[in-house]
């Protein structure tokens, strides 16, 4: 397995840093460049009194939007990948429909609705925010590890087992391989929508990318608005191109194994 | 009578198909043979038009196709698939009536037309007229899909490896009905096969087809006595072109007659080939075969000399 | 002998279903039954603003009251050990049965629980309450699939439960905080509802008009295609928030520029820059779901009726809409139930509408006002939800099962 392994990976594609590269850097740009942009701003509200926002840093704001997203995101990507599993293993099929049903539940539920009650059971500030990013990006995980692990052909997975390895063997060599790209694409989708959701966070007392945004909308100052707007937009690309980097590579990595 | 006169098909500067002219006299069955990607498809799709040729011309019964409404034409012509095309969503007796309805018939008109093509093609009307294609077995759905294209009485009928997905004993027992049909319709038959029995079996006129040009053509029997290179010969099946070729003559125009010596205990029906004689032969160690009629009574007698002599006879030019 | 064997598995599947208990709804009955005694069921607070104090389910309804709750729920269990048709069945009673008690179960609550000397004081519903309901949710779902139902009856049922609460909640249930909320300010409450439907119909219908043009557009003329997509891809990277904020300055500029679109109702605030904005994000789900409806239809069945000799507007009439409708119909769902949350973030552009409540309330930490706002804006996604998937369900060809 191992010689197999080495193989594979000699004749993968090298990972294609271009789009990431770019779209960090243009985030790095406008996070640290932001108080420089003030001509810029100007142009919008050219009355304001103050045209860049400053009650954070935006490398601060920047930081917690992406913790926010990114527990969220590892919550989501544990419970959903081993509900995925737990519902495809022989003991566990009974559950398949309700996970499938209650993951779906869980995109039906607007998320600022969950926020908004979250609040009430746990509290103002960052775990609320989590909670609802969790069980707005579960549902695209586990219905990707689903279809995926449903979609790993039974012959393949007849023949592993043929050939004496253990189910758990099965399914660490055979089958999460096999379902890994759909599971990926799944995460992709999940990520991506947060981020943008994320900002939410700022109406419940989660200080995020989304405090700008606030503060805009509040103050009538369209500059505030479009620093968040256009900081959030470029992390979405960011995190969008490299995993549009991890797809293309393991696409690569397939057809040339 | 479908004439097809040194037409072409070119796919983005590339040729597909070049050169091919055949002629099908009405009532006879064309078969184009070939292996995957020779054009056999793309040559009959242009019979019907969904896809045009470039060059040459095709006609039907002397009347140029690029005259004629591409709507029009199809609905005189019909068609079958491989996978059967039936539509999904709708029940097999709608399917049944598309193009009656398509050529607005009265309604008792398609009613009566599709339980008529149901029952010719042995589907049972009550137990499957209400049902969705993805309830019927493939063999069910070929035939629904063979009515199908029968539905609207076209002079013609094209079918593109109508039996390929099915199962080698469901397959012949349509390639059996389909014969059986077309000895009482006498339809205009082009269809497409890589299955080169299936073409002996059904085709009065064989085409093969390699890199889309008609390498040779002819009756199955012309074929088979002189293919003109390895090509075909290899698609005629080789070493086994002796049996291929017993497998096309009946014992009834090769049969002597009884002799006077004791009639042998091996019996073959008339109705039956010179391969499955062969084979009787071979199975009961016998030289000889007494033929029986429908009612089990002795007609004449098949000996193996008379065999090789007469598939001989059929075979001279051969070394 | 690949057959028989198969033959076999199934018979015993077959036998399976009959004697093996149903673990998804034991695994659920006793989870339940082990929240219900361990966490709070409702809560008593004496004003709006202090937070309540938290009463278990044996405290709020009496021993006997939290001994019957306990035996149906176990009831359930004891049903699934060996589950067979009719005993789904009496499932199906016993959880139509507990839903309807809860209302009942608040009342007992109210008299055991509030002191007659204290007018001010509030019931409010915790956790376990909570609990209950969406169990008993999760098993309906479970029992109706078991049970081979189609949709309609279970969200039949569920409209019954509704209604009888709706009536105790308006006769009887005065001291839950929730009822409470909602009779100060029903006038505002029925406003806000009708705004936000007005928004989510409104944008909703407009981008299912705006969405088919387009992805009809899109596969007839192959260089929008990409131009359109990126565009629509491009929308959905700003954040909701942002996009109704950006929208504020230049629409108050166009209002303040031509006094017709002011006169029609645009303005920087309010309903305009939320309808641009929600069919803006609306658009993407509905163009992209009815582009791959069309065109994913079976290119087989596409060629077979052309070569029927169907015209092309019966090829699209009578072959591909019909076969794609139900793909199509789940992008309105999707477009749809995004529109039900998006229009509540409306409310930060004075758009109005029921995330009013939630706003306001968050603002005052008045909790019970937030659960007026967030309540019926679940209860609307899942009920818009439910209703248009049983419709595609309902459209998908019978053939296409």
């Amino acid at each position: 397995m191992g010689t197999a392994n080495v193989a594979v990976k000699s004749r993968a594609a090298p990972l294609q840093w271009r789009w990431p590269l770019v779209w960090a850097s243009l985030l790095a740009l406008c996070v640290l460049g932001m108080p420089h942009l003030e001509a810029l701003f100007r142009l919008f509200e050219p009355d304001a009194r103050q045209v860049v926002y400053t009650r954070a840093s935006f490398a601060t704001l920047l930081w917690r939007h992406l913790s926010v997203v990114a527990v969220a995101a590892l919550a989501g990507i544990v419970f959903g990948v081993l509900a995925g599993i737990a519902v495809t293993r022989k003991r566990g099929r009974d559950f398949m429909p309700l996970v499938a049903q209650l993951a779906s539940l869980g995109q039906t539920f607007p998320p600022v609705a969950v926020l908004a009650l979250a609040v009430p059971a746990i509290g103002f500030g960052t775990w609320p925010i989590i909670m609802a990013l969790l069980l707005y990006g579960l549902l695209p995980i586990v219905r990707n590890t689903l279809s995926g692990l449903l979609g790993v052909d039974a012959e393949v997975k007849t023949a592993a087992r043929a050939m004496g390895m253990t189910p758990w063997q099965v399914l660490i060599s055979v089958e999460l391989p096999l379902a890994m790209p759909i599971i990926l694409a799944g995460v992709r989708t999940s990520v991506t929508i947060n981020i943008a959701t994320a900002a939410l966070g700022a109406t419940v007392g989660a200080s995020n990318l989304g405090d700008p945004i606030i503060a805009g909308i509040i103050n009538n100052n369209t500059a505030y608005i479009v620093q968040g707007a256009v900081v959030i937009a470029l992390l979405a690309l960011t995190v969008d191109s490299l995993f549009d980097m991890l797809q293309q590579r393991l696409k690569t990595s397939r057809s040339a194994a | 009578m479908i004439e097809l006169i040194d037409v072409e098909k070119r796919f983005g500067g590339v040729a597909a198909v070049e050169g091919i002219s055949l002629r099908v006299p009405s009532g006879k069955v064309c078969a184009l043979v070939g292996t995957s990607g020779c054009g056999k498809s793309t040559t009959l799709r242009m019979i019907n038009r969904l896809i045009a040729h470039d060059g040459g011309e095709i006609r039907l019964d002397g009347q140029p196709i690029d005259s004629v409404d591409p709507v029009q034409l199809r609905r005189r012509i019909g068609y079958v698939i491989q996978h059967t095309g039936l539509f999904p969503h709708w029940r097999v007796a709608r399917n049944i009536a598309l193009v009656p309805r398509l050529l607005r018939w009265p309604k008792e008109r398609i009613e009566a037309r599709v339980a008529e093509l149901m029952a010719l093609l042995g589907l049972s009307f009550d137990e499957l007229a209400h049902k969705y294609p993805h309830e019927l077995s493939g063999g069910q759905a070929q035939r629904v899909g063979v009515a199908r294209a029968l539905a609207g009485d076209p002079d013609i009928l094209l079918m593109d490896e109508p039996f390929g997905a099915l199962d080698p004993l469901t397959r012949e027992k349509l390639q059996e009905e389909v014969a059986r049909l077309q000895s009482s319709l006498h339809k205009t038959i082009v269809f497409v096969t890589h299955d080169m029995d299936e073409a002996l079996r059904l085709a009065d006129h064989l085409v093969i087809m390699r890199a889309g040009r008609i390498v040779q053509q002819g009756s199955p029997l012309a074929l088979l006595r002189a293919p003109e290179d390895p090509f075909v010969e290899s698609l005629l099946g080789g070493l086994e072109r002796g049996l291929k070729q017993a497998a096309l003559m009946r014992v009834r125009d090769h049969m002597g007659s009884l002799g006077p010596s004791l009639p042998s205990a091996s019996r073959i029906s008339i109705d039956a080939s010179l391969r499955q004689g062969l084979s009787i032969m071979l199975r009961d160690h016998a030289e000889r075969l007494t033929v029986v009629d429908g009612k089990d009574v002795p007609v004449g007698e098949l000996s193996l000399r008379r065999l090789i002599k007469e598939t001989q006879w059929e075979q001279p030019t051969s070394p | 002998m690949t057959a028989i064997s198969k033959e076999e598995r199934t018979a015993r599947q077959g036998s399976d279903k009959c004697f093996v208990p149903n673990i998804v709804l034991i695994t659920l009955s006793l989870g339940l039954l082990m929240l219900l005694w361990s966490v709070d069921s409702v809560s008593i607070a004496p004003n709006r603003i202090v937070p309540g104090s938290g009463f278990m389910l044996w405290q709020a309804l009496g021993l006997p009251g939290a001994l019957l709750v306990s035996v149906l729920i176990a009831a359930l269990a004891a049903l699934a050990l060996t589950p067979q048709k009719r005993f789904y069945s009496a499932q199906l009673i016993i959880i139509a049965l507990l839903l309807l008690l809860m209302p009942f179960g608040l009342m007992v609550a109210g008299a055991l629980l509030i002191e007659p000397d204290m007018p001010q004081a509030r019931l409010g519903v915790s956790g376990g309450f909570w609990c209950l309901l969406f169990v008993m949710l999760l098993a309906l779902v479970e029992v109706r699939l078991r049970l081979k139902l189609s949709r309609l009856w279970p969200a039949l049922l569920l409209c019954f439960v509704a209604a009888v609460w709706w009536l105790c909640a308006l006769s009887w249930l005065d001291h839950v905080a929730l009822v409470q909320e909602f009779k100060a300010r029903d006038a505002q409450f029925m406003r806000a509802l009708q705004q936000h439907l007005v928004l989510v119909g409104v944008s909703v219908s407009l981008s299912v008009v705006l969405g088919l043009a387009l992805a009809l557009a899109m596969r007839r003329f192959s260089r929008l295609n990409r131009l359109g997509f990126a565009l629509l891809n491009f929308v959905q990277t700003i954040p909701s928030l942002a996009l109704f904020g950006l929208l504020l300055a230049p629409l108050a500029w166009l209002a303040s520029q031509v006094p017709l679109l002011a006169r029609l109702g645009v303005s920087g605030i309010g309903m305009a820059p939320a309808l641009i904005a929600l069919v803006a994000y609306s658009l993407l789900p509905m163009v992209r779901n009815t582009y791959t409806a069309l065109d994913e239809v079976d290119e087989a069945t596409l060629e077979a009726a052309t070569a029927m000799g169907m015209r092309s507007a019966q090829r699209f009439w009578q072959v591909r809409l019909p076969l794609a409708l139900p793909v199509l119909i789940e992008g309105v769902r999707i477009t749809a139930v995004q529109a039900i949350g998006l229009a509540t973030v409306a409310a930060l552009i004075g758009a109005g509408g029921l995330g009013t409540f939630i706003f306001q309330g968050l603002g005052q930490a008045a909790m019970d006002m937030v659960l007026l706002g967030a309540l019926p804006i679940l209860v609307l996604a899942l009920l818009v939800d439910a209703s248009l998937g049983a419709l595609a369900e309902r459209l998908r060809p019978e053939g296409m099962q």
